[in-house]
């Protein structure tokens, strides 16, 4: 069968012995399915232009002209006509394995050497990202623009079940969204940092705080940067013009005389009525928080602009509970210096992420952890005096090392955190609790224990 | 006539039964005419009592004789009701006296819809024709405030939330179009002045958090116009910044209270920043401001520079008919008619929550036909306009009408599934409103907002305006 339409051949270099090709042997063994988007090296690239990628009947019959989707269907048709049997078997050129790649430029699948293996794979994802959304749930009001996306999604739209902390269950989303909003389960969840003895802690025990979130996904990484972005100076971060950070960094006039003030009076309730919420010190939180708390917090310092620019966020310092009596804090998830090559590329999709979240245990017993999210800088800038690493600039690349020295001398610009910023675990967070045994999990992997153990905490957090 | 007479009311002449589940999950049938249930109101329908002789399945309630034998049966509440209001206005003291008479044998408040009906309006037709209207009113809200608390509010607003669209066909509107306004900013103000108890927000938070790349950072401003609600703005303010930790989007929140002429708000104490992109959200508290202070409200909001002022009001005019009293009357039984029967229909049998509703309901109707306006009195009124008017007043201010995208209805329409049927959404034609104003505005009527329809009676009115 001939394939009329225009395409353009490349030839991957071959590399080594691959698997056999099914091609025409249908004793071959069972092929190994490979990461999406790492081709076989010896793979035949085809690049198919968007028009020809869509065309619905690329397979044409030789004798009657007829057009199929899949080669296996003209295949069967083929057999229909009695051909004799030479004509009957495979060109030797059908034999090899064909690699297909995203006609769109600026995809990642646009490169050769993400290139997807299947025909139909291909189709899907350039509709899917590059395509119009013409399928609507009737239900939701979502936008598809893969037919079959829309079909699986209608069978289980509305069949979805959420289940609350608090042991309710909705069949609504929004309907759940506004009661978790309000859950006395959602109440009871308090963090806590307890300043004076966390930092020393930290600054004794020479962590070595390894990257946690490098492996994320495109808006993840823009998330967290945006949230979490380093103050490049007081003026900066006085300036509140910088989401997320600016909360935790601005109004240098209510930062505290010394890191270990500042630190007790983090806390995540907010004082309402009135009170801006980012004003001194906060109304104390009413319950004696359970020992898993994890909280975030970054620190603010005056760091040159040179080397904050390099830095895209800020990671985050996650400490335990005081109360809980344990020992300082725990390092999980940090940051360390060879991710942070990783980090710059951020083009690891959300599973890939979920997974390598899950792989960042939490060390201390009580689950506190600290998480830091993509951060571009790199080892060597971590080194320079005032590295801002969303934590105090260092001249070490241990964290540890960096908030010891910096606690003395940048004490003043430390601003209360009032809140603590949670991940936005969005749906995986909401959606935790109704997948059992975790499929979701919020990816600073904090979930995984947590769901088990504690319920009631925070997957969110980082 | 004996005030004693109305607390508690006689017991109707009919048996009226009603069947429902007691704890067992048996149908028991309940005689709402037993002597129990004036003193325990939550127990009404707990209560022993005889069981009735005919046994239907399911939930009704039956007349066994209908002594007024009106031709139409069903309407035996209005229509007495009307007859009353006229005599009132008439000032026919007997027959003013007779009817009261009658509606009291008749009422019940924890009867059928007609029953109810009568039993609320009779009380403000009652206050009306003793003057005692604002007395009344200020008992009845003290009893509510006394059992107020934010369990129970929280419970009550959630509760309706979920078996009718009532408040949260504007909520979604509403978010609709200040998600699509705001979009791409990134510091944003949201003013809510509402008694919405912030159960608006949490979508919205959420729908920052995952439609975004970057998540921007909201500063709520609430606003509260209720006594009622003021009391639990604290603990809501601390339940929507966790929430909004829980979502990671970078949060901020202020609630002001005790203003009751809202027009004299400015940025300065609403806490406008000049780099913020400010969204205005005002759902049912437009009715609560003194009507000739409304188009002050609206300049005030133009002075914020608001990238968009959402709008939600009941349909319903008391405002127009404010010195006719039949009138006046006649359109406030027309709207809570529906607005029981909706109630009625949406809540299961046996519910307390409808019941505080319909309570509530009662201080309104009080408050709108018995208590005379006046200046001195700073408490809430709660006259209502139609959307078509309050639409008039916004574009006589420097507002155009921003019209829902269509993202935003279907979102809507999506929500008015998953309620009961009976629902529907309608963005009415061209208004012959349009011919009193001298400019062109023909076109913007037919954006000057949608409609929430019951059973095909427009209910709730939702509007997006741009300066």
């Amino acid at each position: 069968m001939l394939e009329k339409m225009a395409e353009e051949t490349i030839s991957i270099p071959n590399g080594f012995v691959q698997n056999p090709v099914g091609g025409s042997n249908p004793s071959v063994a069972k092929k190994k399915r490979n990461l999406p988007g790492t081709p076989d090296p010896e793979a035949e690239v085809i690049a198919l232009s968007p028009k020809t990628l869509m065309a619905t009947n690329r397979f044409l019959c030789e004798i009657c002209g007829k057009g199929f989707q899949r080669d296996q269907n003209l295949q069967l048709h083929r057999r229909g006509h009695n051909l004799p049997w030479k004509l009957k078997q495979r060109t030797s050129k059908e034999a090899r394995k064909r690699v297909y790649v995203c006609p769109e430029k600026t995809c990642v699948h646009h490169h050769p050497s993400r290139a997807l293996g299947d025909l139909t794979g291909i189709k899907k994802h350039f509709c899917r990202k590059h395509g119009e959304k013409k399928w609507k749930c009737e239900k939701c009001s979502k936008r598809y623009a893969v037919q079959s996306d829309w079909k699986a999604h209608s069978k289980t739209c509305g069949t979805k079940e959420y289940k609350c902390d608090c042991g309710t269950i909705f069949s609504r989303r929004d309907s759940f969204i506004t009661h978790r909003a309000f859950c006395d389960a959602l109440a009871e969840e308090t963090a806590r940092v307890t300043a004076a003895s966390n930092m020393n802690n930290l600054a004794h025990s020479g962590l070595n705080y390894h990257l946690m979130g490098t492996p994320l996904g495109p808006t993840m990484a823009q998330h967290f940067s945006s949230i979490f972005k380093p103050i490049s100076s007081s003026d900066e971060i006085l300036d509140q013009t910088r989401r997320g950070l600016s909360r935790w960094m601005g109004q240098g006039s209510q930062a505290h005389e010394t890191i270990g003030n500042t630190l007790q009076e983090i806390h995540q309730l907010g004082s309402v009525n009135s009170v801006p919420l980012y004003e001194g010190p906060l109304v104390s939180c009413s319950n004696p928080p359970p020992s898993d708390y994890q909280l975030n917090w970054v620190f603010g310092d005056k760091l040159s602009s040179a080397n904050v620019e390099a830095l895209s966020s800020t990671s985050l310092l996650l400490s335990d509970v005081k109360e809980a009596g344990t020992p300082l804090v725990s390092v999980p998830s940090l940051y360390s210096s060879q991710h942070y090559h990783q980090a710059t590329s951020a083009s690891m999709s959300a599973t890939a992420l979920l997974q390598k979240a899950a792989q960042i245990g939490v060390t201390s017993t009580d689950s506190s952890f600290l998480g830091s999210l993509g951060l571009k800088c790199s080892n060597n800038q971590v080194q320079d005096g005032d590295k801002y690493c969303g934590l105090y600039g260092s001249n070490s690349n241990t964290i540890g090392n960096a908030l010891g020295s910096d606690v003395e001398n940048s004490g003043s610009d430390i601003t209360t955190l009032n809140q603590l910023q949670m991940y936005p675990a969005k749906h995986r967070h909401l959606q935790s609790d109704d997948s059992s045994g975790g499929q979701t999990r919020d990816f600073l992997g904090v979930g995984v224990q947590a769901i088990s153990c504690h319920p009631s905490s925070f997957n969110g957090w980082i | 006539m004996d005030i004693s007479l109305f607390t508690n009311p006689k017991e109707p002449q009919f048996s009226y039964t009603f069947f429902c589940p007691n704890n067992n999950g048996d149908h028991v049938a309940l005689d709402m005419h037993s002597k129990n249930n004036q003193q325990l109101p939550q127990h009404s329908h707990t209560s022993t009592s005889r069981s009735s002789a005919e046994s239907a399945g399911g939930v009704a309630a039956e007349h066994t004789a209908d002594p007024y034998g009106d031709a139409a049966g069903d309407k035996w509440a209005s229509n007495l009701l009307k007859e009353c209001a006229r005599a009132i206005s008439d000032k026919d003291s007997s027959k003013i006296h007779h009817l009261l008479w009658m509606l009291n044998e008749l009422a019940s408040p924890y009867g059928d819809c007609n029953q109810k009906l009568a039993s609320y309006f009779l009380q403000a037709l009652f206050c009306k024709a003793t003057e005692s209207g604002q007395r009344c009113y200020k008992t009845l809200t003290a009893v509510t405030e006394k059992n107020h608390s934010f369990d129970s509010a929280r419970k009550l607003i959630l509760q309706f939330q979920e078996v009718s669209p009532w408040t949260t066909f504007g909520h979604v509107a509403s978010n609709g179009a200040i998600l699509e306004a705001l979009e791409g900013e990134t510091k944003l103000h949201i003013i809510d002045i509402s008694n919405t108890l912030c159960t608006q927000w949490p979508t919205l938070l959420e729908a920052l958090a995952t439609r975004n790349d970057e998540t921007p950072h909201l500063k709520l401003t609430v606003v509260v116009t209720e006594t009622l609600v003021r009391s639990v703005m604290k603990e809501i303010g601390q339940r929507m910044a966790k929430f909004a930790r829980l979502m990671g989007v970078p949060f901020e929140f202020n609630a002001i209270s005790g203003l009751n002429h809202i027009a004299e708000l400015t940025k300065e104490t609403l806490g406008v920043k000049d780099d913020e992109a400010v969204a205005v959200n005002c759902i049912g508290a437009m009715r609560r401001v003194a009507i000739d202070e409304r188009e002050l409200v609206i300049q005030m909001f133009h002075s914020l520079g608001p990238k968009i002022v959402t709008i939600v009001e009941e349909e319903a005019d008391f405002t127009s008919s404010k010195y006719d009293f039949v009138w006046c009357f006649e359109e406030c039984l027309r709207f809570y008619t529906l607005y029981f029967e909706m109630l009625q229909e949406s809540f299961p049998m046996t519910s307390n929550e409808r019941l505080t509703l319909e309570r509530e309901c009662s201080r309104n109707i009080v408050r709108v036909l018995a208590c005379e306006e006046d200046e001195n009195y700073e408490e809430e009124c709660e006259r209502r306009e139609r959307g078509r008017q309050w639409s008039e007043k916004f574009m006589a201010n420097n507002f155009s009408p921003s019209g829902f995208s269509d993202d935003v209805v279907d979102d809507v329409k999506a929500l008015l599934k998953r309620y009961k049927a009976g629902w529907a959404l309608v963005t009415l034609p061209q208004q012959q409103g349009a011919d009193n104003n001298s400019t062109n505005n023909d076109n913007h009527h037919e954006n000057a907002g949608i409609y929430l329809t019951w059973k095909e009676e427009p209910v709730v009115w939702a509007s997006a305006w741009k300066p």
